[in-house]
């Protein structure tokens, strides 16, 4: 029985190696490495075959898609570049942090250009020099601010709740204690360090008595949204989303990133880098150029917030 | 195909070091640590932070080690002098640590790819140097998982590794010797967590970069890969049990490697990883009788 078990393996191991070496010359062959499933991740990957579709390249006959997510573990995430690497890809699409630092280190040696995308700090990650280059999901703090001043003219307090092992998180906080006093707020932040722990912050926050929450893009605090409002709308406090799905949950507002429009931005450098066009050290990584508001009027309504003309005419309402 | 092996062979290496540690708590002290999910990370921030600070690459294995150790002797002193049980000590200094990493390195550090480490620094470079990176990594992972296990196989045989496996087997006879098994358990989990803060160090050079969620699961990855190497080669006396964990851990990786190549859904990765440990255990514990212990 273990012979049998020793060559059933073999066999296995010996078989997808081959698989994954085969590879035909043609089409690029391009490797998407997802942190997880995560809508705003997803949407990334959605934008990104978008932009690559604008500038004109077709699945199947100019490139083909090795898409992989590492479920959030950071171990596969290491995996995942070292196969892509084996299969010798032309490029590697790195969807978040982790995988974006695995991706670089397992292009390394054959110095394949990695394209990253939903990365809050590419600095600070040292992903601003090298064949590597991509687009940066910095929120637009100023504009959230501004944008709840709009909403709650008398609010003093914003209540946030962040991951504290997640760094896109740290740095927007960081962003956010900077600027808060700027518009008259004062930051209440609590850290957690689980999804579990989210709940019992955001019932810290409300018997703090803050004016209204604030998300960040953290994966934590957006996978129990669902939760938080419930607790937030019994306590008639509003919740500023970060993205556009976090208001079509019923968040009241956001000024935040439209992740499709990341993705597409990041596809379109993507393509260029194939094509032979530009080179990744050539091309620095760009923020998004603009960033929008979406406004939730049926959660407005049911808070009594108002919404002052001027945001009415620039926003985009998401309610149904 | 063939740089597919190399990379599955050098993560195998560098991952065994883990197993070596499990492999000392699990399967000779019979000790369950959960430390380890807190000690991998915490050898990788401390080599992170030391490597940004331009620290000589090889003297980080020699922290890591330090503090991995340290790790471990939290955890041997809350088990044996305040009497926690051997579980919840593991869990209370896997928590601790979980804070002291993002203290230490915060939730993500990455090392510049121009610092030296220990696949690009020198003698390597001059031995080795004509190899592409690929190639160096799997050697440099290799020479040091064959030092790693010829030390643990000589300790082994020393009268201290001796009464450290008497103390999982047969506890009386070690109290018997005039020994206490209290710092016997200690030993071994300074040992265990110092060759697991190893493995985070070694993964920090390799990865360039520290996160602090890099921890989790590690346990479970040692438990299958001991348990993998030891069922398959349970009845292979002349297999020593230090390298069949090492071919666990190769196992355990390639299983990976073969899931991501066959366009599995990622999403199922886990569940499948799962089923090839279950169908492991069921195939080579069928002849046996006893339940396996490992």
């Amino acid at each position: 029985m273990k012979k049998l078990l020793c060559i059933v393996l073999t066999l296995t191991l010996v078989l997808a190696f081959a698989a994954c070496g085969a590879k035909s010359d043609e089409p690029y062959l391009i490797g998407i490495s997802q942190y997880g499933e995560h809508p705003s991740l997803d949407n990334c990957r959605e934008g990104f075959l978008q932009g690559l579709a604008e500038a004109g390249l077709v699945e199947g006959k100019d490139f083909t898609l090795d898409y992989q997510n590492a479920g959030f573990d950071d171990n596969i995430a290491i995996q995942i570049g070292q196969s892509f690497s084996a299969e010798n890809v032309d490029l590697m699409c790195a969807i978040a942090t982790p995988s974006a630092t695995a991706c670089y280190a397992a292009a390394e040696d054959k110095d394949i250009p990695v394209i990253f995308t939903a990365i809050t700090d590419p600095v600070a990650a040292h992903l601003d020099s090298g064949n590597v280059t991509g687009t940066s999901d910095k929120l637009p703090v100023e504009a959230q601010l501004d944008l709840i001043r709009k909403l709650q003219p008398e609010a003093k307090t914003i209540g946030i709740v962040y991951t504290t092992s997640e760094p896109n998180s740290v740095s927007a906080i960081a962003e956010y204690e900077e600027k808060a006093g700027d518009y008259g707020f004062e930051i209440d932040a609590i850290g957690v360090t689980a999804q579990s722990e989210v709940t019992q912050a955001v019932d810290t926050l409300i018997s703090h008595k803050v004016d209204c929450l604030s998300n960040l893009t953290d994966n934590n605090v957006v996978g129990t949204l669902a939760a938080v409002l419930e607790k937030t709308n019994e306590a008639g406090i509003p919740v500023y989303g970060s993205e556009v799905e976090q208001v079509k949950l019923g968040c009241v507002a956001a000024a935040g990133i439209d992740y499709i429009k990341l993705g597409r931005q990041t596809g379109v450098m993507a393509a260029k880098v194939l094509k032979g066009e530009v080179s990744c050290a050539d091309l620095p990584f760009e923020t998004i150029s603009e960033y929008g508001v979406y406004v939730n009027s049926a959660a407005c309504s049911e808070l009594s917030i108002t919404l002052p003309e001027e945001i009415v005419a620039v926003a985009i309402e998401t309610a149904e | 195909m063939l740089d597919s092996i190399i990379s599955t062979l050098t993560q195998g290496f560098i991952y065994a070091l883990i197993s070596f540690g499990v492999y000392i708590t699990y399967s000779i002290l019979d000790f369950p640590d959960l430390t380890t999910d807190g000690s991998f990370p915490l050898g990788a921030a401390v080599t992170a932070v030391l490597l940004t600070n331009g620290c000589n690459p090889y003297l980080t294995l020699l922290v890591a080690i330090a503090v991995g150790a340290l790790a471990g002797l939290i955890t041997g002193l809350i088990h044996v002098k305040l009497h926690v049980r051997d579980l919840l000590a593991g869990i209370i200094t896997m928590t601790a640590l979980f804070s002291i990493n993002l203290q230490i390195g915060g939730s993500n550090l990455v090392v510049e790819r121009a610092t030296a480490t220990i696949f690009n620094a020198e003698p390597i470079m001059t031995l080795f140097g004509g190899m592409s990176l690929l190639y160096r990594k799997l050697i440099v992972s290799f020479i040091l998982i064959v030092v790693v296990k010829i030390i643990l196989d000589l300790y082994f045989k020393t009268k201290s590794g001796l009464l450290l496996r008497a103390v999982g087997d047969n506890q009386t006879l070690v109290t018997a010797l005039a020994k206490d098994k209290g710092n016997m358990k200690i030993l071994g989990l300074v040992i265990a967590n110092a060759l697991v803060a190893l493995a985070g160090c070694i993964v920090c050079h390799e990865q360039r970069s520290f996160s602090a969620t890099m921890g989790t699961g590690q346990v479970v990855f040692g438990l299958a890969t001991v348990i993998i190497g030891i069922t398959l080669f349970r009845r292979m006396s002349f297999v020593k049990g230090t390298t069949a964990v090492v071919i666990g851990s190769i196992l355990y990786k390639a299983c990976i490697t073969v899931a991501l190549a066959a366009g599995l859904p990622a999403n199922l990765l886990k569940l499948i990883t799962a089923l090839l440990f279950l169908l492991v255990l069921v195939l080579s514990g069928r002849k046996g009788e006893e339940i396996i212990h490992a």
